[in-house]
């Protein structure tokens, strides 16, 4: 069966919501107009799209299950998600409410439909960056080639230390090189991944090279090889990190909201009838 | 080939028919009989109720009849007889029941999944010199339930399959104590120079097989049985290149394009005229065009596909005065290489005029158009001049399996990708690196993933080392007990557990390394050993595509990004469309 061009597929998932948004307001208007609660016919909407959203993880922890392909049920999600969004908006007088429980409410609510819209942008832009990387290195694996690259890059030091080239490049390898290769990344380069230890010690290498015979050379070029091969590494590993925790947070406050939202909604049903 | 084998043994196959009325000057001094018989024959014994080839199977070797009988099945077994067990769709209350009590213990397996010789199964596995084989428990009620055909001393079977790279046709069974030749594809080719050999072989290939492989082509589907005859009659069968290409693999995917084409055996080149229509009845080949100092991939060709219609449809439909066309592509053999070869005179007269214009290329129907109404005009006699496009050729569209990248065609032939049927392609642009494919494989395989999210990579697209359930299933020749076998219906290549000896044969004969051995135990954590040996068992595991699930694949139902596909690299279409969608 032929399947439509992904920009077809979004055209239509996009007008759906948007006649969905649309029949929603009508129906809250006329609500309003008979001087009802609109805020009854938004409320339950927002609650069963929650509902729909979070039977996305249902669907990916049962695999075995006909239940249709994952990739539909996040197409579902993602605009069921905008349709949330767009609903919780009509509902709430102001984006954030007054009085402690609703405020804690829509912080919570916020926080999932902006992390849900990171997602969205995360797992469009981050994958291609990924690529654009050498080397494909598992997230699982990630510590296992860090231990290869420092077992490596000591191993070409050791046995030749008597001349003055070692030397030099021992003390350049003991004071910059070793904590490059055996420790992890700091929390600043995982949260924000850039090239300045890369160059930094890339320079340095370079700026060796006075002080080295042709051999000596050689040695710094592999170290300089292994230099960006960690980087890349790292680079791999803290965009893959990223790529994990939006899910954790998203999916954990997402529970949240949901059991927050079911209080929520007896709590007004208690006392507004 | 068997180590055990001595010149005795030659002697006295030289005593033996057929070997005995072949006249060794036919042989080169390098190659002599004696030769051929030491180094590419092996002796086999079997015993009443041997399972010997399978129908549906791959193989090497064809085997000679030299003392007892077997009986070749005219009737398709059960698979439940071969000792195989077809795969049922289990229900989704069953497959929610394995996920969650599936077990803690890596590759555990109850007792009726180690081994075929339990009471009540329909085969037994036993130790027979110094090989494993497979037996049928019942012999002779099979044989009565089944009709079938005695072979005895002096008479050959399993040639088809071994010299064309074909399943075999039917199952062969021990009949009573028969001593068996095996004959390796090399030898059986080289044996071929005995003209009364190669006769009866290809007398017999012609009478029986040929008109069956012309009718498989689907331009031949309408032509009538006489006009048939004459073709098969015509057509002659040309093999290139290694049959054993996934020996060689791992070295020539290391080469340089441009050396590995040079390595490739030439079967036309491009600026000859073409004198056959070329069919490719097994086998891959490589449709290239000169370009700079090198030779630029324009197509792969597989099973069924056609070389050299374009110019011989052209040729044959030119008006007098135009000038005949060369072909403008070369082709060569990668890997191996088996063609139909009809000339063109034949294909003119008994082919062409009975190929329906919808059944023929785009170029070839226009061509047909174009000509058919110049025809017609020259009948009303209008005198309109038209001048001939001087380079038609290049309206004419490449025959066989083309990308729009032409690295990327490069690529999946330098890669061998083109054998796969299901590869498993990863659009890394997309990928979250999430790994839920290989968390959806590992549920529905009983916390065993059966593949690794890694394999060679090109501009966006990963190709996966999981099963491609090949077209060309390399990994099922030398099976000892037939385990690894593919279904006839769905195409799917799946192990056979029970009935697995744990050689590693088939991991060893993947190119693409995708089957991997595994250590069993039981749900509490032992090993299985082998009896006898003491030795722990191990099972060949690899992607069976999810075929017991309710679901298809888990691997692409659990993709939430639309990353990964299972798709047919042995045509285009689908990775063009897949590819189309994204762009």
């Amino acid at each position: 069966m032929l399947q439509p061009h992904f920009r077809t597929r979004r055209i239509i998932a996009l007008a759906i919501t948007a006649i969905a948004i649309l029949i929603v307001w009508i129906f809250a208007w006329i609500e309003t107009s008979r001087l009802g609660h609109a805020s009854y016919v938004t409320g339950w909407t927002t609650l069963s799209t929650l509902f729909l959203l979070i039977l996305l993880g249902v669907r990916r922890r049962v695999p075995m299950l006909r239940l249709g392909s994952a990739s539909t049920w996040t197409q579902v999600h993602l605009y069921s998600g905008l349709f949330a969004t767009a609903v919780y908006a009509m509902h709430v007088p102001s984006l954030i409410a007054g009085g402690t429980f609703e405020c804690g409410l829509s912080i919570v609510f916020l926080l999932v439909s902006a992390s849900g819209f990171y997602g969205v942008y995360a797992s469009r832009t981050l994958p291609r960056r990924l690529t654009a990387v050498d080397g494909q290195h598992r997230f699982d694996r990630v510590r296992w080639h860090r231990n290869q690259i420092a077992e490596t890059a000591a191993s070409l030091l050791e046995g030749d230390n008597d001349n003055a080239t070692s030397r030099v490049l021992g003390i350049f390898y003991t004071k910059y090189l070793m904590p490059f290769f055996q420790t992890r990344p700091s929390l600043a380069y995982v949260m924000v991944p850039t090239g300045a230890r890369r160059r930094r010690l890339l320079g340095g290498l370079q700026e060796l090279n006075r002080y080295l015979e042709s051999d000596g050379r050689q040695v710094a070029g592999r170290f300089a090889a292994l230099v960006r091969r960690r980087d890349d590494l790292d680079y791999q590993f803290s965009l893959q990190l990223r790529l994990r925790l939006w899910l954790v947070i998203h999916s954990t406050f997402s529970i949240v909201l949901v059991l927050w939202a079911i209080i929520h909604a007896v709590l007004a049903i208690r006392f507004t009838i | 080939m068997d180590p055990s084998m001595n010149d005795a043994d030659v002697a006295w196959l030289r005593s033996r028919e057929p070997f005995a009325a072949m006249d060794p000057k036919s042989f080169p001094r390098t190659m002599p009989l004696e030769g051929i018989l030491l180094n590419d024959c092996r002796l086999h014994r079997c015993q009443q109720g041997e399972i010997i080839v399978r129908e549906g199977d791959y193989g090497n070797s064809a085997y000679l009849v030299l003392a007892g009988s077997v009986r070749v099945m005219v009737d398709s077994l059960p698979a439940e007889d071969l000792g195989r067990t077809e795969p049922e769709k289990l229900t989704w209350p069953e497959s929610l029941r394995r996920f969650l009590f599936r077990s803690s213990i890596p590759e555990a397996r109850d007792p009726h999944q180690i081994t075929s010789n339990v009471e009540g199964s329909a085969t037994s596995i036993r130790q027979l010199d110094d090989r494993s084989a497979i037996f049928l428990q019942d012999f002779d009620a099979i044989l009565s339930r089944n009709e079938s055909v005695s072979l005895g001393p002096g008479e050959l079977f399993g040639e088809v399959a071994a010299m064309y790279r074909s399943p075999r046709t039917a199952t062969v069974i021990a009949e009573n104590e028969a001593t068996l030749l095996e004959i390796r594809w090399q030898g059986l080719r080289v044996l071929r120079r005995d003209r009364g050999f190669a006769d009866t072989l290809e007398q017999h290939y012609r009478q029986h097989w040929l008109p069956v492989h012309l009718r498989e082509i689907p331009l031949l589907r309408h032509v009538p049985e006489v006009n048939l005859d004459k073709v098969a009659e015509a057509t002659e069968m040309r093999s290139f290149g290694r049959m054993e290409w996934n020996a060689d693999y791992k070295k020539t995917k290391q080469l340089p394009a441009a050396e590995q084409i040079q390595a490739e055996p030439l079967v036309v080149e491009e600026g000859s005229y073409p004198t056959d229509l070329l069919v490719v009845r097994s086998g891959f080949a490589r449709m290239s065009r000169r370009y700079g100092a090198g030779h630029q991939t324009a197509a792969y060709l597989g099973k069924g596909h056609i070389f050299g219609l374009d110019e011989i449809a052209f040729n044959a439909l030119r008006p007098e005065e135009a000038p005949s066309q060369s072909l403008r592509h070369s082709l060569r053999a990668v890997g191996f290489l088996d063609l139909l070869a009809i000339p063109v005179e034949t294909f003119a007269q008994e082919v062409l005029p009975h190929v329906r214009r919808s059944e023929l290329p785009d170029s070839v129907r226009k061509l047909m158009v174009e000509f058919t109404e110049k025809r017609k005009e020259r009948r009303r006699g209008a005198r309109r001049e038209k001048t001939r496009d001087s380079d038609a050729g290049e309206k004419l569209s490449d025959a066989g399996t083309q990308f729009e990248s032409k690295s990327l065609l490069e690529f999946i032939v330098q890669n061998r990708m083109n054998n796969g049927r299901e590869a498993m392609v990863i659009d890394l642009h997309r990928c979250t690196r999430c790994d839920d494919c290989v968390k959806a494989c590992a549920s529905v395989h009983d916390g065993n993933p059966r593949f690794v999210r890694q394999g060679p990579q090109h501009e966006r697209l990963q190709f996966v080392q999981a099963c491609m359930h090949c077209s060309d299933p390399v990994c099922m020749i030398g099976c000892p007990t037939g385990s690894i076998a593919r279904n006839i219906d769905t195409g799917v290549v799946s192990i056979h557990e029970p009935i697995c000896v744990g050689c590693g044969t088939c991991a060893a004969s993947c190119p693409y390394q995708n089957i991997r051995m595994a250590e069993v135990f039981d749900r509490e954590g032992r090993p299985y050993c082998d009896a006898s040996t003491g030795k722990p068992i191990s099972k060949a595991t690899k992607c069976d595509l999810c075929q017991t699930s309710p679901n298809g694949p888990a691997c692409a139902a659990a993709c939430p990004h639309d990353a990964l596909v299972r798709i047919d690299l042995t045509e285009s279409h689908p990775l063009n469309h897949w590819l189309e969608r994204r762009s």
